[in-house]
């Protein structure tokens, strides 16, 4: 027996139908197609019912309370107390906001328009069947894999400030350095930046590959009998071609850039002398580290307003292009 | 399909309304309950030693007066996870935890306030250690139970190769940053060594806490209380400024701090002095037993810190008990904060070679050298005794450390910024912060 069945208020739909087809049959032979195809109104809601119980607690009323402590002072104890916006001109008065939102938007432009650029190579260069291929393709893609507290801490190996470490030792190869990296404030975003390109590149790697294969064979061999050069075939063919796959990881770099957060707390923690102070790590310390959940809150509501608008005006740019 | 869409949102809104409103009124009052479990919360690593190290100390407790204590240890997000009880207002009856954290658990009133008459012992607390306790109102919130200070750490094996003496003065401290950076004291021929080991990284204030040791023997200080619980910024005082240029030209001009201190917490900077990068540590007794397993008990020494312009003052930290508001067992709280600090809590608490409860013992007719006879105890019990200071227990002393690393951070990275300038706009910014907290003096 289906649930349909069961239920005793079900409106009437196999049952007496096939009397009524002597008078109007069009009509109830087309409330009884739709009615099977459709069910009752509840099967759907039933079906997402697990997906939305779980969102529900988990995802939408945190947000929702999210929101709510932002409007208050959290003490749950003494019991929360409304504030109106002050959390709100906490953070956006707070020293060095500026500086941090400045510091996010060039991190995120940085490290979006350098992983795509170095992994769009890494696809033209990794691209084909060869068995050879997949070996060298899994090893490029590690350093997505590798969590970002190994990675910080490999880096900061990497930039050991003096003259014997690693990446200075091969500047002095070069007759440059010592460079301080991570520890002088005019080259510590750099060194992040490098570090978020080192990690994010083969991730955008992997989606410009599944988008090469989807490029046209013919168009290059076309372009090839026209006499064009291994260069105009990659201008005029194959980033024509890829334009979706490059509005998508704009939008996915761009939200995660503007997130930024895990490398920049591990490896210099906004210093030194707050030059890679990001936005995230500010509202860390307002809200997480003095215990204030509400300008915690009110970070984190910010964070998710511009995130949004971004995600749209990319939207909105994308659907005008289509057009 | 329009209604089903309507009932489908109309459950959503009602089920979010109805779960957003759960917040019922705040400060309970218990039904008291002499028999009830206490339950005990200590900031600790869950199945380290100092959980071990708790749940003897609550044996002994429950041995000697009956009363039932179930111990948890946490160590991540432990202030988080209160924060959830108390949303729950079910907090647990007693915490263990940092010193520090006095202002912030008592402005968020989960602190009961402990009657000092009812503490058996209470007489023999030592001083700065029950100061440590009062809220900014003079009244007792927090009952120290374990003290530690910090002392200077030296490379014996190096110190003997330059035929130097242990430093007194800030002078000879100088002087032999300069001869460990310079002279080559590991012999390998190379140029790898630095005099101090110093976590200077902003992330949880370290740079402020280190710098602490020196502003204080300077006769400095980051804020000054004027009286009737006010205080006013005082990073640009003169002492305060001769502290941060002489501990500025440490690294700045002898060079003598290890190379990448700015962007370093603790764990590297342990590694920096263990793996022979750097001959003198300031820190905290707790680091003792690693150092003697990396590096070896001959190769290091102990010596209290060298005097400063004014005297020796230390950073003094430790950890306090907590008794939590809205507990069903005040009696049962009661006794257990006067058994921690009495002579046979502490001395169960020292117990033990690794992940003691109790540091340094806050009672003092304990003595430290009759339990542990390792005479560098002895040391770091002196130098908490005779200089060991207290960070001072305002509302929150957290966003104070904060900008205060950040300074001192930003004046050890960059060797050209004005030092004068970055210290009035420190002074600007703890301003700002007393006044926030509502004890700016006028």
């Amino acid at each position: 027996m289906s649930l349909d069945q069961a239920d005793p208020a079900a409106p009437p739909a196999a049952g007496p139908a096939p009397r009524k087809v002597g008078r109007r049959g069009g009509g109830a032979a087309d409330r009884r197609v739709r009615s099977r195809r459709g069910g009752r109104w509840w099967t759907p809601w039933l079906f997402l019912a697990p997906a939305l119980i779980l969102s529900l607690y988990f995802k939408f009323i945190p947000m929702v309370n999210a929101v709510t402590m932002s409007f208050q002072e959290v003490q749950p104890y003494l019991g929360n107390r409304w504030v109106g916006t002050d959390n709100y001109s906490t953070v956006l008065q707070s020293h060095g906001f500026r500086e941090a939102v400045w510091h996010t938007i060039v991190l995120a432009v940085g490290q979006t328009f350098g992983a795509m650029a170095l992994g769009f190579a890494l696809a033209l260069l990794m691209e084909g069947q060869s068995r050879r291929l997949g070996f060298v393709r899994s090893a490029a893609f590690l350093p997505v894999v590798v969590p970002m507290a190994v990675v910080a801490e490999l880096w900061r190996i990497m930039y050991h400030p003096t003259g014997d470490g690693m990446l200075n030792s091969i500047l002095a190869l070069a007759g440059m350095g010592p460079s301080g990296f991570i520890n002088d404030p005019d080259t510590s975003m750099a060194s992040i930046m490098v570090t978020g390109i080192w990690r994010g590149a083969p991730y955008d790697m992997m989606i410009f590959l599944a988008g090469l294969t989807s490029v046209d064979r013919g168009l290059y061999e076309a372009a090839r009998v026209d006499g064009a050069s291994r260069w105009q075939r990659v201008r005029h063919v194959t980033v024509p071609g890829l334009r979706s796959v490059f509005s998508i990881l704009f939008i996915l770099a761009a939200i995660r850039g503007l997130r930024v957060f895990t490398e920049v707390f591990l490896l210099t923690n906004g210093g030194p002398n707050g030059s890679t102070e990001v936005v995230m790590t500010l509202i860390y310390k307002l809200g997480l580290e003095q215990n204030r959940l509400g300008v915690g809150a009110a970070g984190a509501v910010l964070l998710f307003v511009a995130t949004l608008i971004l995600t749209v005006i990319v939207q909105l740019l994308r659907r005008r292009e289509s057009k | 399909m329009q209604r089903s869409r309507w009932i489908g949102v109309g459950a959503l809104a009602s089920a979010l309304i109805l779960t957003s409103c759960t917040s019922g009124p705040a400060g309970v009052d218990a039904k008291q309950n002499s028999k009830a479990p206490l339950e005990l919360w200590t900031r600790t690593t869950p199945g380290g030693p100092g959980e071990k190290g708790a749940l003897e100390l609550a044996a002994a407790f429950e041995k000697a007066t009956g009363y039932k204590v179930e111990v948890t240890a946490i160590f991540d997000d432990f202030e988080t996870k209160l924060q959830q009880r108390a949303a729950q207002k079910k907090l647990p009856d007693i915490v263990m935890n940092d010193a520090t954290q006095i202002g912030t658990m008592h402005s968020q009133g989960l602190l009961r306030e402990i009657d000092l008459g009812k503490i058996k012992d209470s007489k023999q607390i030592i001083g700065q250690g029950l100061q440590s306790g009062k809220s900014l109102d003079g009244k007792q919130y927090g009952l120290p139970i374990s003290a530690q200070a910090s002392a200077l750490l030296i490379r014996k094996d190096w110190r003997e190769k330059l035929k130097l003496d242990a430093p007194r003065t800030w002078d000879d401290f100088a002087a032999m940053a300069a001869a460990f950076t310079t002279q080559d004291p590991d012999g390998d021929g190379k140029n790898n060594t630095a005099g101090l080991a110093a976590p200077l990284s902003t992330k949880r204030g370290y740079a402020s806490w280190y710098f602490s040791n020196f502003l204080w023997a300077a006769g400095g200080d980051f804020i000054t209380e004027t009286g009737k619980g006010k205080y006013k910024p005082a990073m640009t005082t003169p002492a305060s400024v001769q502290a941060m240029q002489w501990f500025r030209d440490l690294g700045c001009k002898a060079k003598a701090i290890q190379p990448g201190a700015v962007t370093m917490d603790t764990p590297p900077t342990n590694e920096t002095f263990e793996a022979g990068k750097a001959g003198m540590y300031v820190v905290g007794p707790y680091l003792l037993p690693r150092f003697d397993k990396s590096l070896g008990a001959d190769k290091y020494e102990v010596v209290p810190m060298p005097k400063g312009p004014k005297d020796a003052t230390v950073l003094a930290e430790g950890s306090s008990v907590y008794l939590m508001a809205g507990s069903d067992n005040r009696a049962g709280q009661d006794a257990f904060a006067g058994f921690a600090v009495s002579v046979e809590g502490q001395k169960k608490g020292m117990e033990g070679t690794t992940g003691y409860t109790v540091q340094i013992p806050v009672n003092t007719t304990v003595d430290i050298a009759q339990i542990r006879t390792d005479p560098r105890w002895k040391t770091y019990a002196q130098a908490y005794q005779d200089s060991g200071r207290y960070a001072p227990s305002i509302p929150n002393w957290t966003p104070v450390r904060q900008v205060t690393a950040d300074a001192v951070n930003a004046l050890m990275a960059d060797c050209g910024l004005d030092i004068n300038a970055k210290l009035r706009e420190l002074d600007k910014q703890l301003a700002d912060i007393l006044k926030e907290q509502g004890i700016a003096a006028s």
